[in-house]
């Protein structure tokens, strides 16, 4: 398949693999954050990790957009599902995520009417299909997805679709990496850029990180060779002594990003004063909610929702594995308590999850791990 | 607790693959070629590399034509994929 099996090659991985060796210094440990969960999914499937040497560390960053989710909202999106009539759609890893009194799946269990969608453009074909009903779209994900919901939302509005509102949970990526660079249990020295992020934003919103805090990132595509192609960038900068924002990935990421994308995303949305992650606690402009221009179909202006704050349960660590300070494996619960049939964290829900991609693919590997 | 984990009926969820990752909500994106146009409406169908068609939205990266490779994104196109040999 053209673009994906150029980047899967083992032959080229073992060249990079050899070279990589050759980039370490003897002594001096290394501690990389993957910010995107497409790409700890990719580390783990493929076994990256296992092709690094043993004090090049890779750490799982915030950036699976399910998993930063609050039980607050998952209850709130619960709320939602119970109104008259209400069908309520989102997309499929969402149905699984632990509220505070069950989860979206045990809501559909009790007679709500929810439905898994693969777009947001699904959902609003829902709703052109069933004009007497309210249709509720979950919208989560960061600016790879917002334009999605945001391009749905224009389109309903032009086509005059009354019954169509969106619950909007879509995050930036910019906040976090500061708190996570700003959190003083870290210690980083470098990053592995979210790819299709970037597509959308470009690459100069991550130059703060180089210039602000001293650290270089490789923005980086998701087979197996990019990942170890952005390592192998990281690594050559810290050996040169230079610290820059690289574009792996540039074969689709332009360095301005998309700008019709921007801009469709900026006429739709609007940043919230802040916004609550799991595990990190409420972050400045990190969430977005819809304009003025767009509030008819805001599900939380039309709906009362309960919007209460709940704590995450005292057992899980969810909050430790999305700032990268413990190893999904280190949590009290994971794999006995916590798997991906039952689970109890939102690390464990989604396949993007740190703790889904480790329990599936890199639970046997745990013995090389350098803590 | 156990108010808290998933009963059984999370067994029977329609998850997303975890071998291939979950295209919607993760940060994942796919190839698909435009196989035929809908411009009024800004939409065309693609299909991946084994014939899987869907509607997908252009807007983000028109004017597109039948061939063109897009990378998608929750049924919305977010890059057009250029003929760039692999680094």
């Amino acid at each position: 398949m053209k673009y994906v099996d150029e980047f899967r090659d083992p032959a080229l991985g073992e060249v990079l693999a050899g070279e990589i060796l050759g980039l370490v210094e003897p002594g001096r440990h290394y501690k990389f954050m993957e910010v995107c969960g497409g790409h700890t999914h990719s580390i783990y499937k493929y076994g990256i990790d296992d092709l690094l040497p043993q004090n090049v560390e890779l750490v799982h960053g915030p950036g699976c957009p399910v998993c930063v989710i609050p039980m607050g909202r998952v209850d709130d999106a619960i709320a939602l599902a119970h109104e008259p009539d209400v069908i309520f759609t989102c997309f499929g890893d969402m149905l699984r995520v632990p509220g505070s009194d069950g989860t979206l799946l045990d809501a559909k269990a009790h007679g709500a009417d929810i439905r898994m969608v693969y777009s947001p453009l699904d959902a609003l074909r829902i709703a052109k299909a069933n004009p007497e009903r309210p249709v509720i779209f979950f919208a989560i994900g960061f600016e790879t997805t917002a334009p999605s919901t945001a391009l749905t939302l224009k389109r309903a509005k032009a086509e005059g679709v009354q019954n169509f509102f969106c619950m909007c949970n879509h995050v930036t990526i910019v906040p976090p990496l500061r708190a996570l660079l700003d959190s003083p249990d870290l210690r980083l020295d470098g990053f592995i850029g979210p790819g299709h992020v970037s597509t959308v934003v470009g690459v100069r919103p991550f130059e703060f990180i180089p210039r602000e805090y001293g650290k270089p990132i490789s923005v980086a595509g998701f087979e197996p060779l990019d990942v170890l192609h952005a390592i192998h960038m990281i690594l050559t900068q810290l050996k040169e002594g230079r610290c820059e924002v690289e574009n792996q990935y540039a074969r689709v990421v332009p360095w301005e990003g998309n700008p019709r994308a921007l801009q469709v995303m900026s006429e739709v949305f609007e940043l919230r004063p802040h916004f609550e992650w799991r595990g990190m606690g409420f972050i400045s402009q990190s969430g977005l909610k819809l304009s003025e221009a767009y509030a008819d179909f805001d599900a939380e202006i039309t709906y009362s929702v309960p919007g209460i704050r709940v704590a995450d349960p005292k057992a899980c660590q969810c909050g430790e594995v999305l700032k990268g300070v413990i190893k999904p494996w280190e949590c009290k619960v994971f794999g006995s308590g916590c798997t991906p049939e039952r689970p109890i964290g939102t690390c464990m829900v989604s396949s993007e999850g740190a703790c889904a991609a480790y329990y599936n693919y890199g639970r046997f590997a745990r013995e090389r791990e350098v803590v | 607790m156990s108010r808290l984990i998933a009963d059984a009926a999370s067994a029977l969820a329609p998850t997303c693959d975890y071998t291939t990752g979950c295209i919607t909500c993760g940060d994942v994106a796919v190839p698909l070629t435009v196989m035929r146009l809908d411009a009024e409406r800004g939409l065309a169908l693609c299909a991946d590399d084994e014939g899987k068609s869907e509607t997908v939205e252009i807007d983000l990266v028109a004017p597109v034509a039948p061939g063109d490779r897009l990378l998608v994104h929750a049924g919305t196109a977010i890059a057009m994929l250029t003929e760039e040999a692999p680094a």
